[in-house]
């Protein structure tokens, strides 16, 4: 079944390379050919990551680069569509009126999106039953342009779903349709049920309540009503993993552009059911904002052709526009260039300074497609680069953290790890955790050697190291008491772990190299390349 | 500290924490710093102290301008440091091993 999916995958992809090729467009096959990289190291990330955050990040990365494949992989389609009506036109008006003069394009952003939730009332003061929780993200497209919001964790103490970050579209015509789709994963808190076999499973949900049984089933099977996501794109690379379902989705157009907070109707697409559900109130509220380009920048710059009646008010003419509408510059002769960042009508022209001057603008009126946004400027503000999910929330870190304070006393830290060992050995089924093998032989072999060089080379880099350099001073205090205690550790029931490097071979072979190297250090000049870089901060 | 570059690495860590000092309108740090991905670690003339995360940020996987970037931002009036040191680590293991 793998290797069928694969082959149609390949198929897929060649039969979209043709069409780039024929189209003559490198542009998007260059960004499929991106998705399909990044793609792949979301699979990765995923088989390789191991708390629940990490997952949901990986999957709701799998989930934009899918997307944004099918937006691309169609867009190519259509254009190729394009391509061959133009062709196979019997006449050039069959093919539809190509015009050169399209609207032209804008900016839009959609920002502080926050969609209010609809929790029972006992279950949101009473704080009854399980905390039933969901990751939930929005995905936002506009033409080719398909954009992820943050994800958020949802439980029922929150009474609205918050998207901090904008999205920011820089493509978008007129007529732009800008869907938004909420998709949401539901989080089982007890995540070995995840694993339970389908017999023992169904078995569970039968005797459980009826509708946490229901539940549970559907958080197993996949509920329906999920989008069908094309076979050649479906990879099986998340077996067992999160999975993010269409929850509710609205459509966004000209009409609903304004300069302030506004409420959207959204289409909810599950039912109580499902896992990944939540008592959505219907609505979207978000500032939706749209800056047509020739409002803010120069978009055309030409001649103007004036019919006027000479008047003797004209030579002194000027144009002093809105800060962001049309600058015009006159000078005294019929003829001049003008650059116009908007064709105004002539009322707007200061008044008492024509007088019966009558002007046959050339310009296609067409950015009065954009309608309100036309009025007056809206701000857009680049959202900025959103931080990496990772340093965001401690737990999904990639760092597997372990606080121990206080931190000056390494008997009370030796103390608190030799415990951690201790416990671990009851509980065998829990696997080796990563910081262990800091405490064993290989490593500490090599501790040693680093010992035995740093004592070999002493003075050269004692001295450097002991410039200007803030140092604790109570802990070397206590670093140095302790080497000489070394021998009388905590008495705890440690199993001893692998004993200090027996064969002196190994340290002094690997000393040699590290010494020559060290001893090489002071003759290097500051102005070799290869010397390391210092800054001062 | 021996490792490989591009594996998980474990270490004993102590945080840091550095109120800059204000030098005329620019705030500092008072201290240098070297090395860096791009940097030949046998070159380090600072090998005491390695820094891990600087307020929140990686720098496990830094340029030596990243770092530097990072230490100096303008805005930012405490840097807190999660370092790792060569004789904090061979201390605990000193211990956890007796």
């Amino acid at each position: 079944m793998q290797d069928r999916l694969r082959i149609l995958e390949d198929l897929n992809m060649l039969y979209i390379r043709q069409i780039a090729l024929s189209l003559q467009d490198t542009d998007i096959q260059k960004k499929i050919d991106h998705e399909l990289r990044m793609r792949e190291g979301a699979c990765k990330l995923l088989a390789a990551c191991t708390q629940r955050e990490q997952a949901l990040e990986a999957t709701k990365s799998l989930l934009v680069c899918n997307s944004r494949i099918m937006a691309y992989m169609s867009e190519l389609q259509r254009m190729k569509e394009a391509q061959v009506a133009q062709r196979t036109a019997r006449r050039p008006s069959d093919a539809g009126p190509m015009d050169d003069r399209l609207p032209c394009r804008g900016k839009v952003c959609v920002s502080d999106l926050r969609i209010p939730l609809m929790w029972k009332d006992t279950e949101y003061f009473k704080n009854k039953g399980d905390l039933h929780r969901c990751a939930v993200f929005c995905l936002l497209q506009l033409g080719v342009e398909i954009y992820d919001t943050e994800m958020v964790l949802v439980d029922r103490t929150l009474t609205d779903i918050c998207f901090e970050n904008g999205v920011l579209f820089t493509e978008a015509g007129p007529d732009f349709e800008l869907k938004v789709e909420l998709y949401s994963a539901g989080l089982e808190e007890d995540s070995a049920l995840g694993s339970t076999p389908k017999k023992l499973a169904s078995k569970l949900s039968s005797s459980l309540g009826r509708s946490s049984g229901k539940r549970l089933r559907a958080a197993l099977d996949g509920a329906p009503g999920s989008p069908v996501i094309p076979v050649a794109l479906a990879l099986p690379c998340a077996p067992g993993g999160p999975k993010y379902h269409l929850l509710a989705h609205t459509v966004l157009s000209l009409a609903e552009v304004q300069d302030s907070f506004r409420t959207h109707d959204l289409a909810i697409t599950s039912n109580e059911e499902s896992s990944f559900w939540l008592p959505l109130y219907g609505s979207m509220c978000c500032r939706l904002a749209a800056q047509p380009y020739c409002m803010a920048q120069q978009m055309m710059c030409g001649f103007l052709k004036l019919q006027v009646s000479l008047h003797p008010s004209l030579e002194r003419l000027c144009w002093g526009g809105h800060g962001h509408g049309a600058s015009l510059h006159w000078g005294a002769r019929p003829s001049f260039p003008a650059g116009m960042s908007r064709a105004q009508t002539p009322r707007a022209w200061p008044p008492g300074c024509l007088g019966g001057c009558g002007v046959t603008l050339p310009l296609p009126l067409l950015a009065g497609q954009w309608k309100q946004c036309c009025d007056e400027l809206m701000k857009i503000e680049v959202p900025s680069p959103r931080k990496p999910p990772a340093l965001l929330a401690k737990q999904g870190s990639l760092y597997h953290e372990m606080a121990i304070e206080p931190v000056d006393d390494i008997e009370a830290v030796t103390d608190i790890l030799a415990r951690r060992v201790t416990a671990l050995e009851l509980r065998p089924d829990l696997g080796c955790p990563p910081w262990l093998s800091l405490f064993e032989g290989p490593l500490l072999s090599a501790s040693h050697a680093s010992i035995t060089s740093d004592t070999a080379s002493a003075s050269p880099s004692r001295s450097r190291q002991s410039w200007g350099r803030p140092r604790t001073l109570s802990l070397d205090a206590r670093l140095s008491t302790l080497k000489g205690r070394a021998g009388k550790g905590p008495a705890t029931a440690l199993r001893p772990l692998a004993g200090p490097p027996h064969s002196s071979s190994s340290s002094s072979g690997s000393t040699t190299p590290e010494s020559e190297r060290q001893g090489r250090r002071p003759t290097r000049s500051p102005l070799d390349p290869r010397s390391c870089l210092q800054s001062q901060v | 500290m021996s490792y490989i570059p591009g594996q998980p690495v474990t270490a004993v860590v102590q945080r840091v924490e550095i109120h800059k000092l204000r030098q005329g309108e620019n705030l500092i740090l008072g201290f240098s710093i070297g090395g860096g991905i791009d940097q030949d670690p046998a070159q380090n003339p600072f090998s005491e102290d390695k820094t891990d995360k600087v307020n929140g940020w990686d720098m496990t996987m830094v340029t030596h301008d990243q770092a530097r970037k990072r230490l100096t931002k303008r805005n930012e009036e405490v840097v807190r440091l999660l370092v790792t040191r060569h004789s904090l680590q061979k201390a605990v293991q000193q211990s956890m091993m007796s």
